[in-house]
């Protein structure tokens, strides 16, 4: 059944320990490689972040706002809304950061680009160079997009030792949570002759 | 004490405090209450590195708490263009010192590697666990510029030969019973550490690291026409706890180290990437003889159990007069970690015990003390699995299981041991021509120099 809502990764701060493994998870799915850290291909960049405030610890990331303020922010039009949740083309990104400001749980970063086991690289100005510019790693933007492309679901949900991450659907919810209290009012009701 | 000297240690830098490393230490070493970054108690820790390879605590670049990521990396001694993912609980690196080994065109490098580092190695180029590449890993040691690619699996056939004599002796004599194998520097060190008065029981071979070591700078140094000083010995080692006996001031049997650095499986895999060199890619090569021809017995030291089905192919042979390729000798295990079977050798009933993982070998060792002891030999791996799961195997992700994966690397060391011309040490001929040539006899002078040595806290402190 299609979702009238977008799913998001909902973190669970009661049980998270902060190890990190989400994080792990997060940046080994969307980098080339095989089963161990050595084997990845380039830098690690996660796509949900361990925060740590006093004594609590929680992974953050993007909720896929239905009216996403990155979105309605971006001057390239490379941050859309699918109907598997809002999702970056970084074709389209120049780096501009406006949806950093504007994200309210700070869920987007700009992070390196690899393709084919090299960084993507950006031109900039350098009058001490002789060609009057350098190339270094560009820096695009990035956040959690759901794993769209992995076999086995969010790699974060997956990788937690404590089950405190789950990729939920919010109407599936709502629609749960209706039926729930409608059972719990089954033997409510106003007695004979009682108006309340 | 700077963190980089030590062998195993955690980084408050990078530490979350989720005590997960706790979950997996075998001698409760890791120090700390939760949330808060966590310490070893080096007086416990036996630098296994099973808290290496849990930890996932790594430095995001998006996390501003962690602020000078390059100056972790000197800390570490890492090179300032390293790239690799720093993680809080990490070992003491030895890229750096071996490159420098390398560079010395003084000297001739000698390297050696594990048995279980064949069928790991491969998964740090992307194949899948358990993927067994050891002609592979001889070409690409040759290429990172070793000038002779030796291998630790002709030690343990060594080691096989030394042990069993040993076991017989003692067998014969009545005395030190039971014997407990002493190729795992984890569990030696956890005796020394936690069992000081029950160290007699230990075998006095060294490891088939320190075989290895000594025999390159005394044989092999004889037939390259070398001084034992002139020969740079590495070791690539599935272990952490191999560095710290590398270091050992005991273990110089020619008044050098026997091992001058010891490698992971994951740093030798990061130095081939930074010099170009595609393990899987490469053509399948031999290592060198004589001190890199083995046998399966020695193979399978690798996986918890190997030492001992390898020390009973031989003890078969040597009392019996019959040769076999396998023992026929079934374990049964009786409790979680803990393997059993009784054998008859030399008209001995000898009772035997395969102990996979430290946090098993305590109650055994209980019995020991306190004279009620109901075995005769004893093989114990720090390491569940034995080293095919060591603290120097690749990190895996973790959703990947590790279970799995440690059980497709012991089926990948049995699958090799079938597969070899020669299945017991005492048939390996390089042995036997090491015996003929130089040693004379297992047990004689000059293994007793080379060969064996004597265990005690005092003699290996813990930096």
């Amino acid at each position: 059944m299609p979702h009238r809502l977008n799913p998001f990764i909902l973190a669970t701060a009661s049980k998270c320990i902060g190890c990190r493994a989400c994080e792990l998870a997060c940046a080994a799915a969307h980098v080339e490689g095989g089963v161990s850290v050595g084997s990845l291909q380039a830098p690690l960049s996660p796509r949900l972040y361990l925060t740590c405030v006093g004594e609590m610890r929680v992974p953050v990331g993007c909720r896929h706002c239905e009216d996403a303020p990155c979105a309605a922010v971006c001057p390239n039009a490379a941050i859309y809304r699918t109907d598997r949740g809002v999702q970056v083309d970084k074709s389209r990104c120049v780096g501009c950061k406006t949806c950093i400001v504007t994200c309210p749980v700070g869920a987007m970063e700009m992070g390196q680009i690899w393709e084919n086991g090299k960084p993507v690289m950006r031109r900039v100005a350098n009058e001490n160079s002789s060609e009057g510019s350098e190339m270094e790693p560009a820096l695009l933007a990035s956040k959690c997009d759901l794993c769209k492309d992995r076999a086995g679901g969010p790699a974060c949900v997956e990788a937690c030792p404590e089950q405190a991450l789950a990729l939920i659907y919010p109407d599936a919810i709502k629609r749960r949570r209706n039926i729930q209290a409608a059972l719990a009012l089954k033997g409510t009701g106003a007695r004979a002759g009682e108006v309340l | 004490m700077s963190v980089s000297s030590s062998i195993v240690s955690i980084d408050p830098l990078l530490c979350t405090g989720c005590r997960r490393c706790a979950e997996v230490c075998p001698v409760d070493a890791i120090v700390g209450t939760l949330h808060q970054p966590q310490t070893i108690d080096t007086e416990r820790c036996v630098m296994c590195g099973q808290c290496v390879l849990r930890c996932s605590a790594f430095a995001s670049p998006f996390d501003e708490t962690i602020s000078d990521i390059p100056a972790i990396r000197k800390e570490r001694g890492l090179a300032e263009d390293d790239t690799s993912t720093l993680f809080a609980a990490h070992f003491r690196v030895d890229k750096g010192s071996v490159s420098s080994m390398l560079a010395d065109t003084e000297k001739v490098s000698m390297v050696q590697c594990a048995p279980a580092v064949r069928s790991s190695i491969a998964e740090e180029f992307g194949l899948a666990p358990g993927t067994l590449t050891p002609g592979q890993l001889a070409a690409a040691l040759r290429r990172l510029g070793f000038d002779l690619v030796y291998d630790t699996i002709f030690a343990a056939d060594v080691t096989i030969m030394e042990e069993a004599s040993e076991l017989l002796e003692r067998l014969e004599s009545g005395t030190n019973l039971p014997m407990f194998t002493s190729c795992c520097p984890g569990w030696v060190r956890y005796m020394e550490t936690a069992w000081g008065d029950q160290l007699s029981h230990l075998s006095s071979c060294k490891s088939p690291q320190q075989m290895a070591g000594a025999l390159f700078k005394s044989y092999g140094a004889e037939i390259a026409g070398k001084q034992p000083e002139q020969i740079a010995s590495v070791a690539v080692m599935p272990c952490t706890a191999k560095k710290f006996e590398a270091g050992r001031p005991e273990m110089q049997a020619a008044g050098v180290p026997d091992v001058d650095a010891v490698l992971t499986v994951t740093e030798l895999a990061d130095m081939l990437k930074r010099k170009g060199i595609q393990l899987p890619s490469l053509p399948e090569e031999e290592f060198d003889t004589p001190l890199g021809l083995y046998s399966g017995a020695g193979t399978i030291f690798g996986a918890s159990g190997g030492v001992m089905e390898a020390a009973l192919r031989t003890a078969i042979a040597v009392t019996t007069g019959k040769e076999v390729d396998e023992s026929g000798v079934t374990f049964t295990k009786t409790e979680e970690g803990i393997s059993r079977a009784t054998i008859e050798v030399a008209g001995k009933t000898v009772r035997a015990v395969i102990v996979s993982g430290l946090a098993h070998a305590a109650k055994l060792l209980e019995d020991v003390r306190a004279g009620n002891a109901d075995f005769d030999f004893m093989e114990v791996m720090c390491c569940t699995g034995g080293c095919v799961a060591g603290g120097g195997q690749p990190k895996l992700l973790p959703h990947i299981n590790l279970q799995d994966a440690i059980q497709r690397r012991r089926e990948s060391l049995h699958v090799h041991d079938k597969a070899l011309p020669v299945r017991a040490s005492h048939r390996n001929p390089s042995v036997t021509a090491l015996y003929d040539n130089y040693l004379e006899k297992p047990l004689g002078h000059r293994s007793h120099t080379l060969l064996h040595t004597t265990y005690g806290k005092a003699a290996g402190g813990h930096e």
